[in-house]
């Protein structure tokens, strides 16, 4: 069984017996902490719902004990009770209340899973455009070089006035390759930076959402997510 | 009133976990509709609160030295959430029926008058602490936003102007509410020492799911208005050592070491003092042009910026709390603390390893945690 199923699923003794967690990626020991933190997510509200189950029992017992014991006492009539029907109001609130909690929790949780894959792409998508970019600075680095070793070897075989002028036209034109290989690398690296800035403005008009509402994105997705049991 | 018997009571009931705060609310809100509105729509995490709350109530029901201040201080509290004196009585009164429903066949009226009694007593410190409170302080700060600079993708610096005048100490705290995020309340630390024009700086990081960080990095603007508490928070500036200073910030951790740099500055003979700032990487040193133009007039105050996993960075590289330890020692020395609770821990175990004693270390410990 894989551990990463959805939450409202009932969680039974065998499912705990025969639980297997995949171990984590190189580099760390033991088993994948994700896979382990849902699964006592699991446990949790399953231990929650038998909680729940145990209390509203021992109230149905209780109420039946009662009437029970009316009967004896003479009580013809079971009677409808104020008592008991405040008591079933709390307990459908209650449920209610869980149910929101849930999906709170789980557009809370798929957010911080978005935000998380964010962060991650962002710092990849940097640190390539870094090393392309230390790349290509280091290939005109030295070109430029060589261009202007061969320029001075040349110049140093026959200095004559026209040669001169010649190599210190290079020289600039080499100057000029330089500069123009700079610009378009920074446009580059701006581009980048700008693909990275719609994201987050993306992300920024989906947290902006009317309050008491879930961001678009999110009131689309976790409504399947968080279905309760019916 | 007997604690012995109002402890063994709870423990019954609080056999039942998370059920009791549920039935709790949930009567409540049946009985009073209106009440519904001062909770935010998730109810997990007040539920665990009003445990707690109720837990420590019941310990230290015979150690009334201690349980004073606390109510007293939960009292004032509960003025930001918008609790009136009116709302004793529901709140008792569903208390009651709570401790009766789960207490089973072991209610007795003996039983309901104790607790009822505790209560009362309870109910009478909270709201005598609040109405002192109230004829000094508003119950909360409403603010409006004046700028909000988002200086790296997750963090940002929100400069606010409180409607009234909000009077705390550099190094403090104010719980924060966000209009998009009703009800939801989270402290943060004033980055500045107090200003003539009442204006405030928060700095802000957004993190991973965090409603409020998400919607005060993202979905703020000038104009905005938030809400603030009372301030509090512990991480004052020691005035009359006259030791040295030692100020270690860790991302937004720079924020109450920033006010506190700001205080010394304001000393007419500051000490030495030694800010250090660290941060992931270069990109995070959200605030340095800040710091160093603070540092240009006031030849008291190094600064030393750290990178913990950033190769091209050319000033300090590697794990904060080590490049602190590195630059000692640090005996003769205040050292204030703050930023992710793994940084501000690792950093006081080093100092006191050093030889700082414990009293000498002030911690501001924001909660989150970093590798």
């Amino acid at each position: 069984m894989t551990v990463m199923s959805r939450a409202d699923q009932r969680l039974t003794p065998d499912v705990v017996q025969s639980v297997t967690f995949p171990t984590s990626r190189l580099g760390r020991r033991g088993f994948d902490e994700d896979h382990v933190r849902v699964f006592c997510k699991q446990v949790e509200a399953e231990l929650v719902r038998l909680l729940n189950e145990r209390t509203s029992l021992q109230e149905e017992v209780r109420r039946l004990r009662a009437r029970v014991l009316g009967r004896v006492a003479g009580d013809s009539g079971p009677g409808y009770r104020r008592e008991d029907a405040h008591i079933q109001a709390v307990g459908i609130l209650s449920k209610a209340q869980m149910t929101a909690d849930q999906y709170v929790a789980d557009a809370q949780e798929y957010s911080r899973q978005l935000a998380e894959d964010a962060r991650r792409r962002r710092d990849e998508i940097l640190s390539e455009a870094r090393a392309h970019a230390e790349m290509v600075m280091e290939e005109a680095h030295s070109r430029g070089s060589q261009a202007a070793h061969v320029a001075l070897v040349e110049a140093a075989g026959s200095p004559s006035s026209s040669q001169r002028g010649e190599l210190e036209a290079e020289l600039a034109y080499l100057r000029t390759f330089c500069d123009v290989y700079r610009t378009h690398l920074r446009a580059y690296l701006d581009a980048l930076l700008r693909n990275v800035d719609e994201w987050e403005k993306a992300e920024q008009s989906a947290v902006s959402e009317v309050p008491g509402q879930l961001p678009a994105v999110l009131r689309r997705v976790a409504a399947p997510v968080a279905r309760p049991e019916i | 009133m007997d604690p012995g018997c109002l402890r063994d009571s709870f423990a019954r009931v609080a056999m039942h976990g998370d059920q009791v705060a549920l039935f709790f609310y949930s009567d409540l809100f049946l009985r009073h509709p209106e009440t519904r509105e001062l909770f935010p729509v998730s109810m997990a995490a007040q539920r665990d609160r009003l445990l707690n709350a109720l837990g420590q109530i019941v310990a230290d029901a015979d150690k009334l030295d201690r349980l004073a201040p606390f109510l007293q201080g939960l009292g004032r509290d509960h003025r930001k959430f918008g609790a009136l004196a009116d709302h004793y009585g529901p709140v008792g009164e569903s208390l009651l029926a709570t401790l009766a429903h789960f207490s089973g066949d072991a209610w007795t009226p003996e039983l309901a008058a104790e607790w009822n009694a505790a209560y009362q007593l309870v109910a009478q410190v909270m709201t005598d602490a609040a109405a002192t409170d109230a004829r000094r302080n508003p119950a909360s700060w409403d603010a409006t936003v004046l700028s909000h600079e988002l200086r790296t993708f997750d963090v940002a610096v929100v400069r606010v102007a409180t409607v009234q005048p909000l009077y705390y100490l550099p190094g403090q705290s104010v719980a924060l509410e966000h209009p998009l995020r009703p009800r939801l309340w989270r402290y943060y630390s004033m980055a500045n020492a107090p200003r003539e024009d009442s204006t405030i700086d928060f700095h802000v990081r957004m993190i991973d799911g965090g409603p409020v960080s998400m919607a005060l990095t993202r979905a703020t603007d000038v104009g905005s208005w938030l809400r603030l508490g009372a301030p509090v928070g512990t991480l004052m500036l020691d005035t009359h050592s006259g030791r040295n200073v030692l100020l270690v910030a860790g991302s937004t951790g720079l924020a109450p070491i920033k006010a506190l740099a700001e205080q010394l500055d304001g000393l007419p003979n500051p000490p030495t003092t030694h800010l250090f700032f660290g941060a992931q990487r270069a990109e995070g040193l959200y605030d340095l042009p800040a710091l160093e133009k603070l540092a240009a007039t006031a030849p008291w105050l190094h600064i030393t910026a750290c990178v913990f996993d950033d190769p091209r960075f050319a000033g300090e590289r590697g794990y904060l709390p080590d490049i602190v330890a590195r630059h000692g020692p640090w005996n003769g020395y205040d050292a204030y603390l703050a930023g992710s609770t793994t940084m501000t821990d690792a950093t006081a175990n080093r100092l006191v390893s050093l030889g700082v004693p414990d009293n000498q270390i002030h911690i501001e410990d924001f909660g989150w945690s970093e590798p």
